[in-house]
Parts: structure tokens; C-alpha cells; sequence
């Protein structure tokens, strides 16, 4: 019995942080209605950072203040040089099909690049948290995955605060809403969704801080997220970030509690068949796209 | 008499005769350089043409995204493979039996799908075909008959054999490529000039409008997700046929979905001839860079295709067949007037 | 400006092209021999490895006089890269054979891409000397292909009688089994011998795991082997996993009476740093070690870890003396024609001492489907040496190293 509840536990743990990995995607979504498929290899590259961080000995936390600054211009200046050119070419288009495929060509170029840079080698960060455990009533939690819960709490609340409370939040919420209205409030827009993306991946960054004290560093590690971020974030729904981390956590029991049912090389298939079920009845997904904030 | 005529003169235009030097220059190629090396290049190239092609009668013509057409390769491979491999039944046959089963599942897949628009349709295409291929992966025996799982299948050499699609002579694969690329060509233009492709771009450039024209656009974007499953099907058989194994992550995984689509947009989606360009520019190039630094410098072609790929979005999001086709447009209109001029001055 | 950049994109592309047009000079006087290994990818490491054992085994060779029947030629070694890919792998033998006209190739690791490479080599005539211990490579009645791997099939039956002679000398017998393996061509092999083997030593498998291949996360698997408590762990793994493996039955509190791998990725230098204290007292079936009572192995030893940076490992020593055996069946053969090498082949017979004979049996020869003879495997334990953690080699007892008697059942922490 005790089998279970740790299953569960590792599912809910796993889970968050694979939501975490979505709440970025989401959010450049709902603003943006931009289907970011670089996704996966910047968040490989954000976890080169934070590896790169570790490698000086400090608290690969603290690599969280370094990717936060990093990824926010980055992805500032992507918006703005690259993106942005796409965007305006398709002005009455909501979700325009060349973002999509120039996000495609960004993926396969950054992936690649950063296997000619860094080598094909699989880099486990040496840290304390490497294998460290605690015990909460007979259920053992691993450290590291422990602070993702944390990280990703935090940094939902933290950024629905500033969505809500904010101005520049309210703005990016307005532009979100309906671009034309907000223009003819004043608002940038192009400016706003230079932010929103730099939001996206500074989240992302935080991601990658997380994940370097327990999963391997490598240039395809990305894809083992990209899939799952894609279908977590159509199961919430796009746009909407209580939507990630709620589907987050679905798949994350699935894969953790369905393991104990069948052979974990079939977890996966499942996962894929709830995600098309869901997307054939529900499309919008679990929590629509009902701006939630 | 007068046909006849006809004929010599659409042969004699510069239009027609260039492209129809440039064939011959394919027909020729094997007979001049003999190295297999340089052959298997060429089959690479042919390869990659036709499949981008048959993906681009869907994802341009049709203009719903797919990222998941491995996976017809998969099936018209294993099916090929199979019924080789236990029953003795030919390659060719099992080829058509393959296309068929990828028509079907091409139609069980589109039907609830196609209901997706843009990104969301990527994305189920993506989960669909990797769910397939792990399905696939996951599974060695169905009742007595042996699937590989992930050790994949292997066909049963026979050196050389017409009958059963084999043949130690590259040259041969070579022909049927060229061949199957030539008719993926002629099935386009087909398409391109036809109803069908009439209801497609209307169905591509604003669905709505034609949904509210009264245009079936279900029915006729599962006629074109038929068509390009049959033929991608086909390629899946040629390629179990040239390496003899097959396996579920190389046939039918995401890297080859991913390659199809970036020669299709890089050439030039919804044209006839673009993923043809695409692959000529693109996959010898490949291959060299491989050969050449890849050893020093792995995935140094892939950071190209990446690179071009994103040059092509921002400055010619056409595809690269548009500055292909006016160079040949220009050429075909200076040999013209070269040609009338010396009549002129008779 | 379109203009600019179009010209721009096909004179990049014009200029790749290029290289491909260079013609390769001739190297005269030299015996030509292919190597596809994954020189990139998540094998890159061990592909680099064997490269680098390549290299000093071609300088032995030529340190040696070469190939004296042809004058003393030297042999020279043209890389192929599989990336791990099999379709990759295919085209770089096919380059191999057809553009840099080797007589003979060597590869490719991978059960998975040394398959179909075989197929190649079987169609264009040259001799294929297979690493690769999926038992089918040479079941296929396939004429060129050789192999020096033992098979698959066999490292099984030994790991499994390992653990049994263990479970006999020491009172404490397993009784449960249970089995976490990759799935890929390797564990897929592995898994069908498990139940065979095991089935035969009257063990009952209580838990049955494959799990993706390159997997980041192996909990759900190590939670299963939990519940089902099996006496014995037995593990099928390339590196990246099998780290991840060890650490994860090391969080989770997993006991057993033993936990044993089956080479792979067990045997890789990586995999020592990778785990630290959590492999201690686990065990490993494997080929070779070096602590092996072979003359020449400190000397060799010694210059491979100046190159590489590690000691020898089982897969780096095989291919040592793969390519001294193809240089004994080019100066038997007197020629670089590969059907005539691959007649030489089929007909070797080398005795020890000699540096192609390393293992545990004393001679090396090809039975009729190209496969070697070869003798058992070892068992081998990862203990504490001298403050540093090392494989040391327990079983069979005549090459047992001095001084380290196995500990069973492992010790719970």
C-alpha cells in the first residue's frame, strides 16, 4: 500500500515540474497566440546555463538569478528581431502558420548548435542535492524534485500577482485580450509581446535551474519535455497557466501511479491516448480558454 | 499532322525543353558516374523529393501541417516487410497492400482531426505518429507473428531479384526512385490543375469562407491526406528494400517527419515542383557535410537546414522555388529570344 | 537585399558542396581497414573510447612490422560515424566500401546498426567483423560476417550461473528475479535469454521491467522492483542508464540480495564516477578485466590511459584485438582482397600468448557460422580498493583476483 502513496507522491512531485516546464509555452500562447515550438531547445540551452553555473561550485539555486536576467533579454531580442518580422507579415491572422514554422527552424538550428558546441555528452551536475532524500511519514521525496514543487508554486503565484496587480501585467493581460483594443489604448504591442516572451523564457530559465540537480544535461534532452510540454499545454489549455500545472500533474500520476499497472514503456502511450481523447472531445482543453486572469 | 506539330512545338519551347534537359541529365546520371557513393547520394536526393513532395500535397496544397508523416512510412515499410518475410509475397504487391493500409490510417487519423486548425493539428499529428511508433516499439510478437519491437526487422537478402525488389546493383534503386519522384511530379501538377485542387487552396487560404461557400472541406481534405498517405507509403517499402532493415525509431520517428517538412517549406509548399527544389539544394549538401565534418563536428548539417530554414521564413516565405523559378522563367525567356532573334535576323 | 541573401544562401551551399568533389589520393602501401562506431550522440563516449584503443592497436600492429606478407605494409583505419543511427550506419559502411575501398570493416557497437550493417557488407563481399552481441548477427547465414562479441545469449547464461554458484558456495540461494532492461534490440535479446536461463536455474522472475531506452527518469520502474522484493536485480543497460538506474534503486531504499548487470553499460569507465558509493558490492558479468592474468596488458594499459584519460574496459580490450586478428587474416590471406581476407578468416587460428587472445579461453577461432569460440564470462564486483572503488574479479575462482573473495549476500546499508 505504502507503493501507492509514494507512486502518488513522485506523480504530483514529477508532475508540477513537468508543469512548470508548460507554464512558459502557455503563457507566450495566450498573449501571443504564438505555438513556440522552439520550446524544447531553449529549454535545454537554459539548462546549459544553469549547468555552466554549477560547475563554479555554488547552490545550483542560486543559478535561478542568473537565468532569470539571461533569458528574459534573450527572449526579449527574439521577439523583437525575429518574430516580430513574422507577426507583422500575417497583421489580420490570429495564429500565424510561419511563426510556427520559423519556431520549428529555430528548434532544429538551436538544437544542433548546441550539440556542435557542447559535445553529444550526457553532463550530470555534481551538486548536494544529488540523491538526497527525506522522509515524510514512510514516504521518501527526493530533495531536488521537492524545491521544483517549490519553485513552481512560487512562480505561479508570482506571476499571476503581476498579471493582476501589475500595470505592465494588466497591459500584457489587455493585449492578450484583444490587440486592436489595446493599441487603441496606447498600448505597444509589439513591445508587450517582447515582454510576454521575455516572461515565457526568464520561466523557463527558472525551469532549467531546477532540473540541472537531478536529470542529465545533453543537447536532446530537450525533446523529453517538448512532447509533454505541447500536450500538457493543450490539455489545460491554451493560455492558461492554472491549466498547466493541473495537466501537469495529470500526466505526472499517469506516468508515476500507471507505471505500476503495466510496463512503463506503455505509460507514455497512454498519456498520448488521454491527450487525443481530450483534444477530440474537449479542444479547448480542461480549463478553456477563459482568461483566467 | 497538326497534333504533331503541336507536340514539336511544346517541345521546342525553352520552357518545356530545359525541364525536360534537366531529366534527361537524371536518366543519364547513373550510366556516367559510376561510384555508388555518389549514386546512393543521388537516391538520398530523389528520396527526400519525392517524400517532401507526396507530404507537401497535404500540409501545402491542403495546408494542414503535418509533423507526423513518418509514420505512413512505417506502415507501408512493416506491411511490405512482413508479408515478405512470412507469406514470400513480393515487395511490389506488398507495397500496394502497405499504401492502402496507410490510405486507412491516414482516414481513421484525419477524420477526428481535421476538426483542429493550424497548431493544434501539428500537435495531434506529432502525438499521433509518435504514439504509433511507440506502440510499435513496445510491441515483438502479435500471436505468433514477430514485429521486432525495437530490434526491428531484417529482410531476408536474396542479392538480386526484380520479383522480390532487391537488387545488389544500386542503379536499380536508383530508376525506381527517379521514376516514383517523376510520377509524384506529373500527380501534382495533376492536382494543382484540377478541381480538387481548386477546392484545396480555397480550403488552405480561409476555411471558413469556404465552409461557407458550401465547400466540403472535411471530404476533400481527406482526399488529400488519402493521396499522400498512399504514396508516402510506397517510399516506406523502397526504403526496407534498399537497407533491408527497418526499425520502429528510424522509419517512423519524429527526425524523419521533421526532415520532410523542412525540405517541403524550404522549397516551397503548396508548388509542384518546390520540395523538389528543396531536396536538390538541401540534401547533397547533407550528405557532404556529414561525410566531410560531421566527424568533427556532429550535427553541424542539421545547424544548416536550421539556419536556411529560418533565412527562408523571414525572406522568402514562398520557399525557395520562387527565385528558382524566375532564373528558370529568365533562362526560358533568353533562349527564346535568342532563338527568335536569329529568326529575325534571317 | 533578397537578392543579397539568395545569392548569399547558394553560394553557402555551392561552397559545402565542394569537398565532395576532392579526390582522395591513394594511399599506397597501406591495408585499409573501416570502423563505424557512434562517434557522436549519447554513445559518443564509448565510440570515442574504442577509437582511441583502435588507435593503439594499429600502432602495436605497425610497431610490429605491419603486414609482413605484403611487404609490411601498415594498416591504416578510415572512421565511419553511426551517430547511434542504424540508417546512418548503413551509409557510412556503404561510403566505407564503395569510396574509400577498405577491405575489410569492423563495428558497430549497437546491435541495432551493426544488423544492418552486416546486410551491406554481405552484399558487396567484404568481410564485416561485427561487435554487436545480439545472438542473430550470426544466425542469419550471412557468409562475411564475423564476430568476436560474445553473444548476447551467452553473457546471460553466465550471469546467471554466476549468481547460482554464488547462491551455492555461500548457502544464500536466489530464488526471485527480477529484471529492468532497456528497450532496444540489446535488452530485447537480453530479456528472451533471461527467461530462458533462469527458467532452467528454477528462479522465479516476480518482476519484469523494460523501460524506454535513454529514459530520464526511472522511478516508477525502481518502485515496481520495490514492491516486488526479487532476491536478485538483474539490470540490461547502456551508460546514461545505467547511472540513472543505481542511483534511483540507491534514493528509493531498494534491497536485494544482489543487484548484476550485463556489461554494457555497467563496464563503462563513466560509470564508476557517475554512481560513486552507490554501486558498492553490486555485481557485473563481463569479458574481460583488467586485472586478468595476461602478459603486455600494464604496458597497453598504461599508453591508453595516457590518451584517454581511463583505465582499460572490457568493450576498449576487444577491439584491441579485433583488429590484431584482422591483420593476422590479411598476412594470412597475402592480399587485400576481401573475399581472400574473409577465407583467411574463416580459417584462423590463433593460440596464446598473442595480443588477440585476452580472454578467458586460451585460443581464438570462427566456427561455421563466423562466430568465435569463446569462454566463459567473468563475474565481477565493484569494491573499495585502496580508498578508491574498483571491479574486481571474483568468479571463476582460477581468475579470482588475489586477496578479494566476493561478498554475498550485498550488504544492506
Amino acid at each position: 500500500m505504502e507503493i501507492y502513496a509514494q507512486a502518488i507522491v513522485n506523480g504530483i512531485l514529477i508532475g508540477s515540474i513537468y508543469g512548470f516546464t508548460a507554464f512558459g509555452l502557455t503563457l507566450i500562447f495566450g498573449i501571443m497566440r504564438v505555438v513556440n515550438f522552439a520550446h524544447a531547445s531553449l529549454l535545454m540551452m537554459s539548462m546549459f546555463l544553469a549547468y555552466g553555473v554549477t560547475r563554479t561550485g555554488v547552490n545550483p539555486y542560486l543559478a535561478i538569478l542568473v537565468e532569470i536576467p539571461v533569458l528574459f533579454i534573450a527572449g526579449y531580442i527574439l521577439q523583437r528581431s525575429l518574430i516580430e518580422h513574422v507577426i507583422k507579415r500575417e497583421p489580420g491572422v490570429r495564429e500565424p502558420m510561419s511563426v510556427l514554422l520559423l519556431t520549428a527552424g529555430l528548434l532544429v538550428l538551436i538544437e544542433n548548435l548546441a550539440l556542435v558546441l557542447f559535445g553529444p555528452d550526457y553532463k550530470m551536475a555534481r551538486t548536494a542535492y544529488f540523491g538526497a532524500t527525506f522522509k515524510l511519514s514512510g514516504v521518501i521525496i527526493k530533495t531536488a524534485w521537492f524545491y521544483g514543487l517549490i519553485a513552481t508554486l512560487g512562480c505561479y503565484f508570482l506571476v499571476n500577482a503581476f498579471l493582476k496587480w501589475t500595470r505592465m501585467g494588466q497591459a500584457i493581460r489587455a493585449t492578450g485580450q484583444d490587440r486592436d483594443a489595446a493599441q487603441l489604448m496606447g498600448i505597444d504591442h509589439y513591445h508587450i509581446f517582447g515582454v510576454a516572451f521575455g516572461i515565457g523564457m526568464a520561466l523557463l530559465g527558472v525551469c532549467g535551474a531546477i532540473l540541472v540537480p537531478f536529470y542529465y544535461v545533453h543537447p536532446a534532452v530537450g525533446w523529453v519535455f517538448g512532447i509533454n510540454s505541447f500536450i500538457i499545454v493543450i490539455l489545460g489549455g491554451l493560455g492558461s497557466i492554472p491549466g498547466a500545472f493541473w495537466g501537469g500533474i495529470i500526466i505526472g500520476l499517469i506516468e508515476s501511479v500507471g507505471a505500476q499497472f503495466m510496463n512503463a514503456t506503455w505509460t507514455i502511450v497512454v498519456v498520448y491516448g488521454v491527450f487525443l481523447s481530450i483534444l477530440f472531445i474537449r479542444p479547448a482543453g480542461l480549463f478553456g480558454l477563459r482568461q483566467e486572469w | 499532322m497538326n497534333g504533331l506539330g503541336r507536340t514539336w512545338r511544346w517541345i521546342a519551347s525553352p520552357k518545356q525543353y530545359i525541364g525536360l534537359f534537366l531529366v534527361l541529365l537524371l536518366l543519364a546520371f547513373p550510366l556516367v558516374v559510376t561510384s555508388p557513393f555518389y549514386i546512393q547520394i543521388m537516391i538520398m536526393v530523389l528520396f527526400f523529393a519525392y517524400l517532401s513532395s507526396c507530404w507537401n500535397i497535404i500540409s501545402g496544397y491542403a495546408g494542414q501541417l503535418s509533423i507526423g508523416h513518418a509514420a505512413f512510412l512505417m506502415v507501408g515499410a512493416y506491411t511490405s516487410s512482413l508479408l515478405f518475410s512470412n507469406l514470400g509475397l513480393s515487395p511490389w504487391i506488398g507495397m500496394l497492400i502497405g499504401g492502402l493500409l496507410a490510405v486507412l490510417l491516414g482516414l481513421l487519423i484525419g477524420y477526428p482531426t481535421f476538426r483542429l486548425r493550424g497548431a493544434y493539428f501539428a500537435i495531434a499529428t506529432i502525438v499521433w505518429a509518435e504514439g504509433l511508433r511507440k506502440i510499435v516499439e513496445n510491441t515483438e510478437f502479435i500471436g505468433g507473428l514477430k514485429i521486432g519491437g525495437a530490434e526491428g526487422l531484417t529482410i531476408p537478402l536474396i542479392h538480386h531479384s526484380l520479383a522480390n525488389y532487391q537488387f545488389v546493383n544500386k542503379t536499380y534503386y536508383y530508376y525506381i526512385m527517379l521514376g516514383l519522384m517523376l510520377l509524384i511530379i506529373y500527380l501534382t501538377y495533376r492536382i494543382d490543375r484540377s478541381k480538387l485542387g481548386y477546392y484545396l487552396s480555397a480550403v488552405r487560404e480561409d476555411e471558413d469562407a469556404a465552409r461557407a461557400l458550401g465547400v466540403n472541406v472535411r471530404k476533400y481534405k481527406l482526399m488529400a491526406m488519402a493521396i499522400s498517405a498512399f504514396f508516402t507509403a510506397l517510399a516506406g517499402t523502397f526504403y526496407a528494400q534498399l537497407l533491408l532493415y527497418i526499425e520502429p525509431v528510424d522509419i517512423g520517428g519524429i527526425a524523419l517527419s521533421i526532415e520532410m517538412l523542412l525540405i517541403g517549406v524550404i522549397g516551397g509548399r503548396g508548388t509542384i515542383i518546390g520540395p523538389i527544389v528543396g531536396a536538390f539544394l538541401l540534401v547533397p549538401c547533407k550528405e557532404l557535410v556529414r561525410t566531410y565534418i560531421g566527424t568533427t563536428y556532429v550535427g553541424a548539417h542539421l545547424v544548416l537546414y536550421g539556419a536556411i530554414m529560418v533565412m527562408v521564413i523571414l525572406f522568402f516565405p514562398q520557399g525557395l522555388e520562387r527565385p528558382f523559378r524566375r532564373c528558370y522563367l529568365g533562362l526560358a525567356r533568353w533562349l527564346g529570344q535568342a532563338e527568335r532573334a536569329e529568326g529575325e535576323g534571317r | 537585399m533578397r537578392r543579397v541573401f539568395m545569392a548569399m544562401i547558394i553560394l553557402c551551399l555551392a561552397a559545402l558542396t565542394l569537398p565532395g568533389f576532392a579526390v582522395q589520393p591513394a594511399q599506397a602501401e597501406s591495408v585499409r581497414i573501416g570502423a563505424v562506431f557512434p562517434l557522436s550522440g549519447p554513445l559518443a563516449p564509448i565510440g570515442g573510447h574504442i577509437k582511441q584503443g583502435i588507435t593503439i592497436a594499429v600502432e602495436d600492429i605497425n610497431k610490429a612490422g605491419g603486414i609482413k606478407s605484403l611487404g609490411g605494409a601498415k594498416m591504416e583505419v578510415v572512421y565511419g560515424d553511426s551517430t547511434g543511427d542504424a540508417k546512418v550506419g548503413v551509409t557510412e559502411i556503404e561510403r566505407l566500401i564503395t569510396k574509400d575501398k577498405v577491405c575489410a570493416v569492423t563495428g558497430a557497437y549497437q546491435s541495432g546498426v551493426t544488423l544492418p550493417m552486416a546486410t551491406v557488407a554481405e552484399r558487396y563481399q567484404v568481410p564485416f567483423y561485427a561487435t554487436g552481441s545480439e545472438d542473430s548477427i550470426t544466425q542469419r547465414g550471412y557468409k562475411y560476417t564475423f564476430r568476436s562479441n560474445e553473444k548476447t545469449s551467452w553473457r546471460v547464461r553466465d550471469q546467471v550461473g554466476f549468481i547460482v554458484a554464488m547462491g551455492k558456495k555461500y548457502g544464500d540461494p536466489v530464488k526471485t528475479a527480477g529484471l529492468v532492461w532497456e528497450n532496444t534490440a540489446w535488452g530485447q535479446g537480453a530479456h528472451r535469454d533471461w527467461q530462458k536461463y533462469l527458467k532452467e536455474a528454477g528462479i522465479e522472475i516476480v518482476v519484469d521491467e523494460p523501460y524506454p531506452h535513454a529514459t530520464t527518469d526511472l522511478t516508477p520502474v525502481i518502485l515496481k522492483l520495490k514492491k516486488g522484493k526479487p532476491d536478485c536485480i538483474f539490470c540490461c543497460s547502456y551508460i546514461s542508464d545505467a547511472i540513472l538506474l543505481i542511483n534511483t534503486i540507491a534514493e528509493m531504499e531498494v534491497k536485494a540480495k544482489a543487484v548484476i548487470g550485463l556489461s554494457g553499460g555497467y563496464a563503462d569507465p563513466n560509470f564508476i564516477p557517475g554512481v560513486g558509493k552507490n554501486c558498492l558490492n553490486m555485481f557485473d558479468a563481463v569479458r574481460w578485466e583488467p586485472d586478468f592474468p595476461r602478459p603486455g596488458i600494464k604496458e597497453i594499459n598504461e599508453r591508453y590511459k595516457a590518451l584517454s584519460g581511463v583505465i582499460l574496459d572490457t568493450e576498449v580490450m576487444k577491439q584491441y584485438t579485433y583488429m590484431w586478428v584482422l591483420a593476422e587474416a590479411v598476412n594470412k590471406a597475402g592480399s587485400t582482397d576481401p573475399k581472400k581476407i574473409r577465407d583467411a578468416l574463416a580459417g584462423l587460428h590463433l593460440k596464446a600468448p598473442h595480443p588477440a587472445v585476452q580472454f578467458v579461453e586460451d585460443e581464438l577461432y570462427f566456427d561455421q557460422t563466423g562466430q568465435v569460440f569463446a569462454g566463459s564470462m567473468v563475474g565481477v564486483q565493484f569494491r573499495e580498493v585502496n580508498g578508491k572503488i574498483e571491479r574486481v574479479t571474483v568468479w571463476p575462482e582460477n581468475m579470482c583476483r588475489k586477496g578479494f573473495e566476493p561478498i554475498w549476500p550485498m550488504p544492506s546499508k
